[in-house]
């Protein structure tokens, strides 16, 4: 095996050869890299932050503790049920209090290790190495009293996040992930060593070069273009309906008590009369409860989204986002799996469009923890290239050969024609079915034939991948259009399907696996030969990997050199 | 550079003197449950990686690169779960039929003892000789697919764990699955039936392939995820 490359920087000590998954003896410490003792020395096992007995409760274990006795009591009488919430709250605040008096953790420069558990203990080991994803998390309540939860992932597959320890001191928490950062370095051989660690702890917001910013008329629009527009109608009835259930009762015995006297002193006639809804009426509700809900989105959004900045501090990108409740993320770069770009109808017509970073940490799903909430397109370029570096933008995507739009247009109209049989047939089958509604409703299906076609046009012009010898992109879509863009380095395995029709067609749909739940690049529908092409090329490269975060500059050049052509643009 | 060098000296070591043959008595594709063979020299798999240049053709066992087929025994364990899983769906599908429908009721039983036929006596053989799989120099591919044709491909070097399970019905049979699984939860291969006394052979060569792949590369990239 050739040398280490040793170049101008300061040569690290070579990390020995060593076996996947196993520690590091203290021997291979870089010298001079030393934890600093006193209260940043997590060596000797500790416990949380006492506060944690009250603050370290999950919020949906909170609630669920006060609706189960609600629930359990409800015919009962109310006394009842105060005496079934005191005792279950004394018996969670006794349980909780034991639960922190045998939870420590402990990070010794190589291995985070957790000790909980009453009734069955658990330890858990964490190899520095296998850390993808820390998070420092501040809630409300937390900022008040200086505390700090500290989220710690691994590219498990689990849905919750390996190591989450709430509630720490602050500077304690930021003291771990500063040191958790120097070790990882030290691992990768680079020299982030004791003082950018102490740095950090003085100054965290300060240090290192700001990536992005996303300023407070975004994050409006963000809120306004969101989804959550969508969502939160619901949630606002949901509420409203049942307030309207709890107190409507009371307000009406009284507007009726209140009727009831003014008929009795002759002030009014007979009681109003219900004649039809007043429409101008109707359409003051609807407004109001649409005003109510962007006012609602644009609160919830900026709240959670308020202040977000993108900073990189050495190779690690630091995410940090929200104003009451604050979430700050570290993810190293070379642990960036897969970059989304995401533009809804709306978001488009704007120019907008929203960037999701996913790390393989378990929990980087659903409420997508790290995602860009609105950036201009022309700005998408540029985060990209901070994102994965040598890589300047999207890569040059190829449509997809036109046999790909009769797929598409199959796609659409299939499930569209699937309901219009089942609509015209079933009922002559099945006498239940044979009523009124379905007969109503079986001319407006037809509406679906054009509009569904319509759709797989558009994702058909949408259909697109690209290859260059470091990402992979694929874009799809109709309504809202991806772009996935992944490392290739990054890629696990390869799966490529072709179904009868597709085979006919000649079109291959690829899956280019990278780590992380639900993480994968699909490129749809490409030609048989060009899909054959990219499964071989990408086997090869996941293979045998190249590095798209450089260790020094000019091994970077010279890995990707090696590979069938320069990087776009980059020396 | 230690990527591209290293690499092609693995390549040009697995293709050319390590002959199949020499190692593993030659047995055409699919004919019959793989005879018994020499048991393969200690492989130091798993936990410590040789360096590359230990990673002679010599110390290799052998599974050479070319397709194979899975042990025929799996046709008989498709027909018994496909049996078993038609076997409520069918039987509410023909009740439905009869009571909601007027009738059609003779219809529907028809249709699913076609299917039920179909799936039982047809199918498994058919999707037997569509399966194929194969140790390349780089990958585990499998090839498999009657309607929707798949290939799937796992880089020696992306292996994070290889699991090998019978199900009562593959004990019966002699048979075993091997399940390889890289970091990505849905970039995982099954390889459903192979002759269980063939399977820790297997798992063994995909070890000492996974183990020498990561010896090829130097620190951190070690690290696949």
């Amino acid at each position: 095996m050739p040398s280490e490359p040793g170049l101008g920087r300061l040569p690290p000590p070579p990390p020995p050869p060593r076996p996947g998954g196993t520690t590091t003896s203290p021997s291979d410490r870089a010298p001079g890299a030393t934890t600093p003792p006193g209260p940043e020395d997590f060596s000797q096992p500790r416990r949380l932050h006492p506060a944690s007995v009250l603050l370290g409760v999950p919020l949906a274990q909170a609630v669920q503790a006060v609706i189960f006795p609600v629930v359990a009591t409800l015919a009962a009488p109310p006394l009842f049920t105060i005496i079934a919430l005191v005792g279950f709250a004394l018996l969670g605040l006794i349980v909780r209090t034991v639960d922190w008096r045998l939870r420590t953790f402990s990070f010794d420069g190589e291995v985070l290790r957790v000790d909980d558990g009453i009734l069955s203990r658990n330890h858990r080991s964490l190899d520095v190495s296998r850390i993808q994803q820390v998070e420092i998390q501040r809630g409300a309540v937390q900022r008040i009293f200086g505390l700090a939860a500290i989220r710690v992932e691994t590219a498990g597959s689990a849905s919750e996040p390996e190591v989450d320890l709430r509630v720490l001191p602050e500077a304690d928490a930021v003291a771990l992930r500063a040191a958790v950062r120097v070790s990882q370095g030290r691992l990768t051989g680079r020299d982030i060593g004791g003082s950018a660690a102490q740095g950090e702890s003085t100054a965290p917001d300060e240090a290192g070069v700001e990536v992005l910013r996303v300023p407070l008329g975004h994050v409006i629009i963000a809120a306004l273009t969101g989804a959550r527009l969508l969502v939160l109608p619901a949630v606002l009835a949901g509420a409203l309906q049942f307030i309207g259930n709890q107190v409507g009762p009371f307000v009406d015995r009284y507007v009726e008590q209140y009727l009831d006297r003014l008929i009795e002193l002759g002030i009014a006639g007979e009681a109003p009369s219900f004649s039809g809804p007043d429409w101008r009426l109707v359409a003051l509700g609807v407004g109001g409860a649409l005003a109510l809900t962007m006012v609602a989105a644009v609160v919830v959004g900026v709240l959670r989204d308020g202040n977000f900045r993108i900073r990189r501090v050495d190779e690690d990108l630091h995410i940090s986002r929200g104003l009451l409740s604050t979430r700050d993320s570290v993810v190293p770069l070379r642990r960036v799996q897969l970059v989304e770009i995401r533009r809804n109808w709306a978001r488009r017509a704007l120019g907008y469009t929203t960037v999701r970073i996913r790390s393989a940490g378990g929990s980087a799903g659903g409420e997508g923890r790290v995602t860009v909430p609105l950036l201009p397109n022309t700005e998408v370029d540029r985060l990209l290239g901070h994102l994965l570096p040598n890589v300047d933008g999207v890569p040059a995507l190829h449509a997809h050969p036109p046999a790909a739009l009769r797929r598409a247009l199959f796609r659409w109209l299939r499930p569209a024609a699937l309901l219009l049989v089942a609509a015209y047939l079933l009922p002559e089958v099945l006498g239940v079915l044979d009523t009124e509604p379905v007969r109503t409703v079986q001319p407006y299906l037809l509406l679906l034939l054009p509009t569904n076609a319509v759709l797989a046009v558009v994702e058909y012009r949408q259909l697109a991948h690209g290859a260059t010898p470091l990402v992979v992109a694929a874009r799809s879509g109709a309504l809202s259009i991806s772009t996935v863009i992944a490392p290739v380095v990054k890629v696990q395995a390869l799966t490529s399907r072709r179904s009868l029709f597709q085979r006919r067609l000649g079109l291959t749909t690829l899956h280019a696996h990278v780590a992380g739940p639900g993480a994968v690049v699909t490129v749809l529908d490409a030609g048989r030969a060009d899909a054959a092409d990219l499964h071989e090329r990408l086997a090869e490269h996941a293979a045998s990997p190249i590095p798209v975060v450089p260790e020094t500059g000019a091994d970077a050049t010279d890995a990707a050199s090696q590979t069938s052509g320069p990087p776009a643009g980059h020396t | 550079m230690h990527t591209g060098g290293a690499y092609g000296a693995l390549v040009s070591h697995d293709t050319h003197p390590c002959t199949p043959e020499a190692i593993v008595p030659a047995t055409s594709p699919g004919s019959g449950p793989r005879p018994p063979v020499p048991p393969p020299p200690p492989v130091s798999a798993g936990s410590d990686a040789p360096a590359p240049t230990d990673v002679g053709p010599h110390l290799r066992p052998g599974l050479d690169d070319r397709e194979r087929e899975l042990a025929p025994a799996i046709v008989t364990a498709w027909r018994i779960s496909a049996a078993l899983g038609w076997l409520l769906p069918g039987l509410v599908l023909t009740v439905l039929g009869f009571v909601l429908t007027d009738g059609w009721g003779w219809l529907v039983l028809a249709a699913v003892a076609a299917l039920v036929v179909f799936s039982v006596v047809f199918y498994p053989g058919l999707r037997y000789r569509r399966w194929r799989w194969q140790l390349t120099e780089l990958a585990i591919e499998l090839r498999f697919g009657v309607l929707v044709r798949t290939q799937e491909t796992v880089p020696y070097f992306r292996i994070q764990q290889i699991d090998i399970t019978a199900g009562p019905v593959d004990r019966l049979l002699g048979l075993a699955s091997l399940q390889v699984t890289s970091a990505s939860a849905s970039g995982s291969a099954t390889l459903p039936g192979i002759a269980a006394d063939h399977a820790p052979e297997v798992r063994a060569e995909l070890l000492a392939r996974a183990a020498a792949a990561v010896g090829e590369h130097p620190g951190d990239l070690r690290d696949a995820v």
